[in-house]
């Protein structure tokens, strides 16, 4: 029977050609990999443009620094003579400055941006006015902002000044300590972590809020069972962004704090402008991209983003 | 003839066809290499890049000129070594460079001298035909023109110490016990060091005994550990010493010190100290010299750039350029002179100028430089 039906069909097929038939000749590779994969050839010009614009310095800095000191050609034979001036000087007390300020700027942020962050997503009747407040100083240089707070505090500056002439007193200056660099750093950073963490917080959904209350929780056990948690996302993201870039910084030590600490970014700086020993600096740039890798790696690991951003289990 | 319908891949394949032969064709190539003829472009410190000297020139010229601030000289130097000759038309840089370094590699070109030697008539005294510096190691070719200068070594409040005492003991001020957390450092890095080698006691513009290295160190450490603050802006540095926080700081001169003392400030005051130890001489003087870039594809705007710094009113301007004031070597001639007023040569402490050079030595290259900036900045670290 089905040998019988074959045939019909075979017989039928030749009186009578499909006239919509396919072309059997397999079309042209483009054309075939277009059709099975046109997501990763769409990506291939930004996936270009990062490995040419992105990898490719890296990979020149990290090839630098095992050039021979004071060199300033990438052919001659590599060498460790950088990494060993490094471990062997007094670098680790400037890498460890800028760990232990990043780490304080961000602990210091989460601090202060949660309340702020909280009212500007449920409680502030005009949200928009402190975010205004909050965004406008971004349009002017850092170094611009941070100097207008060197006249601000020093003495005979603006609040030294007024205290004198109006009330006689002459004020401590804060300047050119280490304590005013957290600050300068706090200040500078906030908007990195505030707004990241403003969008976790709007992301708690209220009625998570309200069964919790419903079953008894305390204001403190929200806070710590339902709203953190919720809101990790955004405290996460703000965390990371803000020790990453705290870690690379250099005008608040420069600027507020008189250089009363070397940052290891003024470090490099020095290597790779004065010194004119590019080698060293990329040498040093190379420990602070791994330092800063490791550490949000680590990071990572721990809090496991997929889960937090809710696409996972 | 079927006309296909212009679809959007139809057309990004055009454009894209398009772009790649204009961009390939050999007009474009010649136009491209003709288009340097209006086109300038500076590496230059501070002051050359500002609009008053700049903007008169691009409007003259109809030209686009764009200019990059030196930071520091060996840097620049660096940048030329690197292949940017090809960038550049221009670069201005201190003394030693040109004659030393630029012209031997032949990074810079000689200027034609008989377009230039007219100018050396109307400079100071001290810079008349044949300029040292602006001539070439064999004293056959013209490298570069002198303008701006100024001694610089440090810089005092005078109502907390005084001329006589600054002048008297020099950077040995720095020293005293009763100065501790009362000075700042302005942390150019090379002029530091130079001026650390006169505290200690000997030239920098020499080889250093492994004795005096250790003498360096100490000095350095001594200098990092007692300082009220450091700072890279003379700027921020002046505003300390003007509102109290700091008595004196160490490095500076009439380039640093003459902005304060334009606005009213004349207790700011650079310092040349009365003696040192390089032939009995404390101070250091420095000489911007300005040499055409060998660019393999020049305009013909950077000589007339050359010229145009020279002429009297831009001289002038160059003299008094925003964030930093100071003497020219164009000040020889009464067109020059008569534009300065009482008030501008007061800021650039013009009364004292020729005293004040005649206890300098001309900036030098220091051999132990990058030795002595590793002890530097080890030193700036620890502190």
């Amino acid at each position: 029977m089905r040998a019988w039906l074959l045939s019909l069909r075979s017989r039928l097929s030749s009186m009578f050609p499909d006239p919509v038939a396919p072309d059997v000749s397999p079309p042209p590779l483009a054309t075939r990999l277009w059709q099975r994969a046109p997501g990763p050839l769409l990506a291939m010009p930004v996936l270009v443009l990062l490995l040419v614009g992105f990898l490719a310095p890296l990979i020149l800095v990290v090839t630098y620094s095992f050039m021979p000191p004071h060199t300033f050609s990438l052919t001659q034979a590599p060498t460790l003579d950088n990494y060993r001036n490094v471990f062997s000087s007094t670098y680790y007390v400037s890498f460890g400055w800028s760990v232990l300020l990043a780490a304080l700027t961000t602990v210091l942020l989460l601090l202060v941006s949660w309340p702020i962050a909280y009212g500007l997503t449920r409680s502030f009747s005009k949200p928009m006015v402190l975010t205004l407040l909050l965004v406008l100083p971004l349009f002017i240089s850092e170094n611009v902002r941070l100097f207008g707070w060197v006249l601000t505090l020093s003495n005979h500056g603006v609040l030294d000044g007024t205290a004198r002439a109006l009330f006689d007193v002459e004020l401590p200056m804060p300047l050119y300590n280490i304590p005013i660099v957290l600050f300068g750093m706090a200040f500078i950073f906030l908007p990195f972590m505030l707004f990241p963490m403003a969008l976790g917080i709007s992301m708690i959904p209220e009625s998570c809020r309200e069964a919790a209350y419903d079953l008894g929780a305390t204001r403190l056990q929200v806070l710590r069972e339902v709203e953190i948690p919720l809101a990790m996302p955004g405290i996460a993201i703000g965390s990371l962004l803000t020790f990453v870039l705290a870690l690379g910084s250099i005008s608040e030590a420069k600027l507020l704090g008189g250089q009363s600490i070397i940052m290891i970014a003024h470090e490099i700086e020095t290597a790779f402008t004065y010194a004119q020993n590019w080698p060293l600096g990329a040498a040093l740039a190379t420990l602070l991209i791994l330092l800063t890798a490791a550490m949000v790696i680590a990071l990572l690991a721990r809090l496991d983003m997929e889960r937090l951003l809710g696409r996972g289990r | 003839m079927p006309h296909a319908p212009f679809s959007r891949r139809r057309f990004l394949q055009s454009a894209a066809a398009l772009a790649t032969g204009v961009a390939l064709s050999p007009a474009s190539m010649v136009s491209a290499q003709a288009s340097r003829a209006g086109e300038l472009n500076l590496l230059v410190w501070e002051g050359y890049n500002s609009p008053n000297v700049l903007d008169p020139f691009r409007r003259e010229f109809s030209a686009r000129v764009s200019a990059s601030t030196v930071i520091s000289d060996p840097d620049a130097v660096n940048r030329l070594r690197a292949g940017e000759t090809r960038v550049w038309d221009i670069i201005n840089l201190n003394n030693p460079w040109a004659r030393q370094h630029m012209h031997p590699e032949g990074l810079i070109v000689p200027l034609d001298q008989e377009r230039f030697r007219g100018y050396y008539d109307e400079m100071l005294p001290e810079f008349q035909w044949p300029h040292e510096w602006s001539m070439s190691l064999d004293g056959e070719h013209l490298v570069g023109l002198p303008q701006r200068f100024g001694p610089f070594s440090f810089v005092v409040n005078t109502d907390k110490v005084s001329r006589a005492t600054a002048e008297d003991q020099g950077f040995n001020v720095f020293m005293d016990p009763s100065m501790k957390g009362k000075y700042g450092i302005l942390t150019w890095s090379d002029w530091n060091i130079f001026h650390m080698c006169l505290t200690a006691g000997f030239t920098p513009f020499r080889k250093h005994t492994p004795e005096e290295m250790e003498e360096f160190r100490k000095v350095a450490e001594y200098l990092f550990q007692n300082a009220r603050l450091l700072s890279d802006d003379h700027l921020q540095m002046n505003q300390a010493l003007i509102t109290g926080t700091i008595d004196a700081y160490f490095t500076g001169g009439t380039y640093t010190a003459s902005v304060a003392r334009y606005e009213g400030f004349d207790n700011i005051r650079a310092i040349t100290p009365n003696s040192g130890p390089i032939d009995g001489k404390g101070g250091i003087v420095w000489i911007e010299i300005t040499s055409l870039v060998n660019n393999p594809n020049p305009t013909p705007l950077a000589t007339s750039f050359l010229e145009y710094i020279m002429r009297p009113d831009v001289s002038y301007e160059v003299a008094m350029a925003d964030g930093s004031y100071n003497p020219v070597a164009q000040m020889g001639t009464p067109s020059v002179m008569e534009k300065f007023s009482a008030k501008d040569l007061d800021a650039i402490q013009f009364d004292s100028l020729e005293e004040e050079l005649s206890r300098c030595v001309p900036f030098q290259i220091n051999p132990d430089y990058a030795e002595m900036l590793e002890i530097y900045t080890a030193a700036r670290r620890t502190r």
